[in-house]
């Protein structure tokens, strides 16, 4: 994906300091990753732009993380800057619904919102990974509060409706037994020579060694019921103290049943680079992000501004777009440049001056499903009944996820859980539903797995993403054609438009993909200004 | 819903099942042989309605009149593009522009699968979108007919 083939010419922080000066810290961090620098480095935020050229001016289409972090920065370069936002709220896909908001989906159906005071969901992004330093970075500069995401919780769940007779098991057991197993299987290959040739015999004494530990094996490699294997899986009575508590050890769940159950395929979710443990999500909601932009930005942002045709020449850009809250009278809005975060769902419908490499690639991606449904419970079953903490249980049910609120852990009184989060075929039917009819399925689906949601349901809210009317879909999807054939062309800058949003990255969906892109894109339009000049 | 029970094979959510789905081509998978979390996702049914229903309803609407907001939906009630039962196939098996292709097109990455429909599918939903909402175009397509569209892989 990244540029390879690197000569001796240059020494790598050589390339490294021109990839900086050149295309932005977004790409010369991208490169040092890509090298294996990264890692040791402590990312202390975008290298700033040097002074604009007195008078010029960028405008900003969409107030989403993209639009508001080039805001941010262009405007500290000395640009004049005007965002303009179509939603009557900044953010965009960075939002949080709490008790007493309105949504109005495309169709024109209306929720309001009834959850208790404190109590939310993220209908978009919701967890930030520790590598994330983009989102880390700007969190922190404007006083965005972060707290642990819990991504893993071995307390929580993973459940298929065809396995186990539908009984839900504890990550805990799944993770032990398959790692228990696959141990034994290794170390019995292992003591019968089949790994002689692949294996020196020193090293076969170190693999059964960390085989017997890893897996909790016991004495004769064996992963069976016993001390060993409870102390990783669990005990059906757990030790305690004096008299009472004698524990009693559990029985592991045996190979073909755990291999036939499939649920180590959810156990493997958490593994990936983006998902690995520490993550992390801002105080109150990861809307606080965009109403962190916001606030600093103040005037800049115009909103309820929908964008209806974008030109250019060699003078400037003009933009024209309908105040949605007053009146549809057409305005035009005129700058140097042009920063484009508008998805590339509804940017593929707006007549814009562009040449055919950027509209053919505008025109080559299209957009997934996925839902979110947010339900308000009278009290904190999970905590109180079962020992959930925050994370995900997961499930094959339709509503593939119930996430635990990594928030107010302990409190009594409400809760709310993300009790559904779907993707591919059950987004797409989710979508087509009412937003009551995704909340009854999402309750159902739940009791399934938590029999307590029948009595404790109050009330709860969905968003299907295809029916957002300021995004229309959740995120971007590329293809390895489409990208190999159009990406480049999409992230060029055009004239004087470039675009930037997480669909002009390789983190579709992820806001540090957004951010990067934003990054990235200022820094090539920052310095073609500087090379042209604003003559108008 | 009793229609959510006509799916069997789940739609992906993990990396696993977007493995799995590019193994499965372009034609419809399998039923899945083991009790996987993560089945790619079909449907079960060749009824165009309940493909409708379950899939482009979401879009564009019980109505067919499709949505507006930042960006629309275009209608299908009264759409001339529809005249053609080709056309209409085509850009279900193909996608076009923000709207994906269901005729089972690999996606890169991770957690998000288009459903597949097959050739069976793709006819009964062209020809269910023709002849409502209004509609009343002329001629029907055959899954024979929309196999012979789709393109080489």
């Amino acid at each position: 994906m990244r540029e390879g083939g690197i000569g001796g010419a240059v020494t790598r922080r050589q390339l490294l300091a021109m990839i900086g000066t050149c295309a932005g810290s977004a790409a010369m961090y991208q490169a040092m990753s890509s090298l294996g620098f990264a890692a040791q480095s402590s990312f202390k935020g975008p290298t700033p732009l040097s002074p604009a050229r007195p008078g010029a001016s960028v405008l900003i289409l969409g107030a989403g993380i993209a639009g508001m972090v080039a805001a941010y920065e262009l405007r500290k370069a000395g640009y004049r800057v005007q965002v303009l936002e179509y939603n009557a709220r900044a953010g965009g896909r960075n939002w949080t619904l709490r008790g007493g908001d309105r949504y109005v989906e495309l169709g024109g159906l209306a929720q309001e919102c009834r959850f208790d005071p404190g109590l939310y969901i993220n209908p978009g992004p919701w967890r930030l990974s520790h590598h994330h330093r983009g989102m880390l970075h700007y969190c922190k500069l404007l006083g965005v509060a972060l707290e642990p995401f819990i991504q893993t919780n071995y307390q929580a769940y993973l459940h298929n409706s065809r396995a186990f007779g539908g009984v839900p098991q504890r990550y805990r057991t799944v993770r032990a037994d398959y790692q228990g197993h696959v141990a034994e299987l290794l170390a019995k290959a292992t003591r019968a020579k089949a790994l002689d040739d692949a294996v020196s015999a020193e090293d076969q004494e170190r693999l059964l060694e960390s085989l017997q530990e890893w897996g909790a094996l016991d004495g004769s490699y064996r992963y069976v019921k016993g001390l060993t294997s409870s102390e990783v899986r669990g005990y059906d009575v757990s030790p305690g103290g004096g008299l009472s508590a004698r524990p009693v050890y559990s029985e592991p769940v045996q190979l073909p049943e755990l291999l036939g159950s499939g649920l180590w395929q959810g156990m493997l979710l958490a593994e990936n680079y983006d998902m690995q443990t520490t993550m992390f999500q801002p105080v109150g909601g990861m809307g606080m992000v965009g109403q962190a932009f916001a606030r600093e930005l103040g005037s800049l942002i115009r909103y309820n501004a929908k964008v209806i045709d974008i030109a250019q020449d060699e003078r400037g850009v003009s933009v024209t777009f309908e105040d949605t809250s007053q009146s549809t009278s057409r305005q035009t809005a005129h700058a140097d440049w042009c920063v484009c975060t508008i998805p590339l769902s509804i940017l593929g419908q707006i007549p814009m001056k562009v040449g055919a490499p950027l509209a053919d690639a505008i025109a080559a991606v299209p957009y997934a499903a996925s839902v979110k449904v947010g339900l308000q419970f009278k009290r904190r079953f999970w905590e109180e009944d079962e020992q959930i903490y925050g994370g995900i249980t997961y499930t094959d049910l339709p509503i593939s996820n119930i996430s635990y609120p990594n928030y107010g852990l302990f409190s009594s009184g409400k809760g709310v859980l993300l009790g559904g989060y779907l993707f591919g075929l059950d987004a797409a039917e989710f979508t087509a539903m009412s937003p009551q009819e995704r909340v009854a399925k999402a309750v159902e689906y739940g009791s399934r797995i938590h029999p307590q949601y029948t009595a404790e349901f109050e009330n709860g809210i969905s968003v299907a993403w295809h029916r957002s009317p300021f995004t229309l879909g959740c995120f971007g999807m590329w293809t390895e054609e489409a990208r190999a054939k159009h990406y480049d062309n999409l992230c060029a800058i055009d004239g004087r438009i470039v675009l930037a949003g997480e669909h002009a990255s390789y983190m579709p969906a992820w806001q540090e993909g957004a951010l990067t892109s934003s990054l990235d894109a200022i820094g090539r339009l920052h310095r073609r200004a500087l090379e042209q000049g604003a003559s108008s | 819903m009793t229609l959510v029970t006509r799916l069997r094979n789940r739609a992906a959510r993990a990396a696993m099942a977007a493995v799995l789905a590019l193994a499965a081509g372009s034609a419809r998978p399998d039923s899945t042989t083991t009790v996987g979390m993560f089945g790619a996702g079909h449907l079960e049914s060749t009824s165009g309605e309940v493909i409708y229903q379950q899939i482009c309803r979401g879009c564009h609407m019980p109505d067919g009149r499709g949505a507006s907001g930042a960006g629309h939906y275009p209608a299908l009630a009264g759409d001339r593009a529809l005249r053609s039962a080709q056309f209409t196939a085509l850009t279900l098996i193909e996608g076009r522009r923000n709207m994906p292709a269901f005729g089972g097109k690999s996606q890169e990455g991770f957690a998000y699968i288009v459903p597949t429909l097959d050739d069976e599918q793709i006819a009964a939903v062209t020809n269910y979108v023709r002849t409502h909402f209004d509609n009343h175009f002329k001629g029907t397509i055959s899954a024979a007919e929309v196999k012979a569209l789709r393109r080489p892989h």
